[in-house]
């Protein structure tokens, strides 16, 4: 996984929560990197999974709602590193039909080790939108996160439908325009 | 405690992450270096190649071009080599079966005249390929001239007629009277060709050449359109017609013979001159093609087909007249056509009574006259006119359906002629009774024995005074001592070589007058044209030329230098 993922997360934490609970998940991970972590290098997803139990269990929130909130708060930290894919454009719809075949390229250019999710899209019914997520790990709930950070980010009023799959590390979307 | 604690794990983490990233940054920095060197290298290697390529290119190119040079010479010595002795073949063959039919020896004139028929076909079969092989080398040279069409056309018509009408064709024409530049050599073989094959690919029918101006996009051109009512051919076998080496079918050249090559030949040849050939063609029923070719040469805008003035204004008195009587029209113009041709001055009489008339009035050179006329016939005419005095002289040469010679020698006929008569006879008959021509002499520079007995023979026959000479130096010496009327020169011979022999032949102004025919078996170029330019009258190929052609030329040539003098 990503280091920007993980120096991300813990901002949030320290903003969200304080510097105190930070460094208490870290301590209480055991973490083969011992929590020091650069946007440029790659880290085992693992310490993730670690990070964010902690989190729960010291918040008393569930480690999905974490996980999403998490990746609403990662949209907003993306488009700040990357604005030339918002200016790009227009709208959620024509930024999340791109994810695949353009942003994940645009990632393995620079990071070609990476590990990348892959998205299967439906755009059969016009104003609605299907995005299936498949992944080697269990972050479903990251990839909603991101989708809300996007629709939020351009202030659509899109209803999202999560449909969970066989697969533990897949899941379908289903994204409605509501008129 | 606690804060300070924390922050300072914090700091230490964030420590550590700085140096993992500055690792990180090093090695990726590395990697790009290597990725880099290895990039230049592959450059490097890439503009090796090219380098080497090239050179090897060059290299190839270089060898293909010295090849082809090589190619061009062995192909211009080969045409040398192999068109001289073959020349010698045909010219012996000719002369032979000629003496064999004078003397009566039947048997040997269809052996003879096969020895000659198949020398000429090995000839134009070289021709044809040689022909190709110095356009596909871009080394056929165009020699643009001023063409009287009226008189090239008639001259093709006189050669290919007989090829025609061999298979019991018509052959009818439409000709244009006017001038144009081009290539006359070229004109004459492209329509000899298409004329030959529509003759030789019908049967009982009509073969038709029509002549016409027509303008081209624009340009002003002469259109020549060859008609046949034959075999035509359907449109697969007129899509691989141009192609050289293929007829319409391969069964064709069993039956039909030739090379295949007359077409590709025609078409380049067109092409060279700035025209084109189209054809047109309804299988079973026959076939047309269309020369177009720029009346101006493959320059355009220098000059168009002006109409011809006066054609027959030469009849005047430096030529011998000859007075034709007959009642035949077509016969009148045959007549007309050859003798002209030859530089005597024609006179036509209809009926017996008109060419006494015209006896007495234009005393002619010679007179030809027919035995069956209505009215008066020969027999009648010819007492009368060896009654007379002052007519009896002039000799008279009898034409005749029947063989009635004895009553015409005994009437008083100089000779006696059974029709059809051909070009050659009625012609080598007349020049018997001229006496002017037999002073004139005519000097032979050829340092191959074989083709210069042979001419000499043809000339001697023709009654010229012939002298030989071996070489440029030899024929010197043989002007100095006594300047001959006419000179023969073959250009390539040891010592010294035609080249030199005509500039040094040219600075004496006593001799600058002495009209030279090169006859030689060299490819001519362009560069060898300017050099004789302006030296000598006409340069004649060995193995293009005909005997009667060339005779003519000398007939004309001489007439000209009398003239002058």
């Amino acid at each position: 996984m990503k280091g920007m993922v993980f120096t991300s997360f813990l901002e949030m934490v320290e903003n969200k929560f304080s510097l105190d609970v930070a460094d208490q998940i870290i301590e209480a991970s055991n973490l083969p990197s011992g929590g020091s972590y650069t946007s440029v290098g790659t880290y085992p997803h693992n310490e993730m999974i670690q990070l964010v139990v902690q989190l729960a269990e010291r918040t008393g929130i569930p480690v999905a709602d974490l996980v999403r909130t998490f990746g609403e708060y990662l949209f907003t930290q993306l488009i700040a590193m990357y604005p030339q894919f918002i200016q790009e454009h227009q709208t959620a719809f024509s930024i999340l039909r791109k994810v695949d075949n353009y942003i994940h390229v645009e990632v393995l250019k620079l990071y070609p080790d990476a590990e990348l999710p892959t998205f299967e899209y439906e755009t059969s019914e016009p104003g609605t939108l299907i995005m299936i997520y498949r992944s080697s790990r269990p972050f479903a709930d990251l990839a909603e996160g991101l989708i809300l950070g996007c629709i939020e980010h351009y202030g659509e009023n899109i209803e999202v439908k999560r449909e969970p799959m066989d697969e533990g590390t897949a899941a379908r979307f289903v994204l409605t325009e509501r008129k | 405690m606690q804060e300070i604690e924390v922050l300072r794990r914090q700091i230490e983490r964030e420590k550590k992450a700085r140096k993992e990233a500055e690792q990180i940054a090093e090695q990726k920095t590395r990697e790009i270096y290597y990725v880099n060197q290895e990039l230049l290298q592959l450059n490097d290697q890439l503009e090796e190649l090219v380098k080497e390529r090239t050179a090897e290119l060059s290299l190839a190119r270089d060898e293909a071009i010295e090849a082809n040079r090589i190619k061009s010479q062995f192909l211009a010595n080969m045409s040398h080599e192999l068109r001289t002795p073959l020349n010698a073949i045909i010219g012996y063959s000719e002369m032979l079966k000629e003496e064999a039919e004078d003397e009566g020896v039947e048997g040997f004139v269809d052996d003879l005249g096969k020895i000659h028929h198949a020398g000429k076909h090995l000839l134009s079969l070289i021709n044809d390929i040689l022909d190709l092989s110095k356009i596909e080398a871009g080394k056929m040279d165009l020699y643009l001239e001023s063409c009287d069409i009226n008189t090239t056309i008639q001259d093709v018509l006189t050669t290919v007629s007989p090829l025609v009408e061999s298979n019991g064709n018509r052959l009818e024409f439409v000709i244009l009277q006017g001038v144009m530049r081009t290539d006359i050599t070229k004109l004459r073989q492209i329509l000899f060709n298409l004329l030959s094959n529509a003759g030789k690919f019908t049967k009982q029918g009509t073969v038709s050449l029509t002549v016409s101006l027509e303008a081209y996009h624009g340009k002003p051109g002469v259109s020549f359109c060859i008609q046949d009512t034959g075999i035509g051919m359907t449109p697969e076998q007129m899509d691989h017609l141009f192609q050289a080496f293929k007829q319409a079918d391969s069964s064709t050249t069993r039956k039909y013979g030739g090379t295949g090559l007359g077409l590709a030949i025609s078409q380049r040849l067109c092409q060279m001159m700035g025209g084109h050939i189209a054809v047109e063609s309804v299988y079973e029923q026959g076939t047309t093609f269309t020369v177009w070719l720029p009346s101006s040469g493959s320059n355009p805008d220098c000059e168009s087909v002006l109409p011809e003035e006066g054609s027959q204004s030469y009849l005047d008195e430096g030529h011998n007249t000859i007075l034709v009587i007959d009642d035949d029209p077509a016969m009148l113009q045959l007549m007309q056509r050859y003798l002209s041709k030859e530089g005597y001055a024609v006179i036509v009489a209809r009926n017996g009574q008109e060419g006494i008339r015209l006896a007495k009035e234009r005393r002619p050179s010679v007179i030809s006259l027919d035995v069956l006329m209505p009215g008066m016939d020969g027999w009648t005419v010819l007492t009368t006119l060896k009654s007379d005095p002052e007519l009896a002289g002039i000799p008279i040469i009898m034409i005749s359906m029947t063989d009635d010679r004895n009553l015409g020698y005994a009437l008083g006929a100089s000779d006696f002629l059974i029709k059809p008569v051909n070009r050659d006879k009625i012609i080598s008959v007349l020049d018997k009774h001229i006496m002017e021509r037999q002073s004139d002499s005519i000097l032979v520079i050829e340092d191959d024995l074989a083709t210069s007995q042979m001419m000499t023979r043809m000339l001697v026959k023709e009654g010229y005074r012939v002298i030989r000479a071996g070489d440029g130096r030899i024929a010197l010496e043989c002007v100095a001592q006594s300047i001959p009327q006419f000179i023969l020169l073959d250009l390539m011979m040891p010592n010294m070589d035609g080249f030199e022999f005509v500039t040094e032949l040219r600075k004496r102004d006593e001799w600058r007058s002495i009209p030279v025919v090169v006859l030689t078996a060299k490819d001519i170029t362009a560069e060898d044209r300017m050099r004789l330019n302006g030296y000598v009258e006409n340069i004649v190929q060995k193995g293009h030329w005909r005997r009667e052609d060339l005779l003519e030329e000398i007939r004309n040539l001489l007439i000209g230098a009398r003239t002058n003098r």
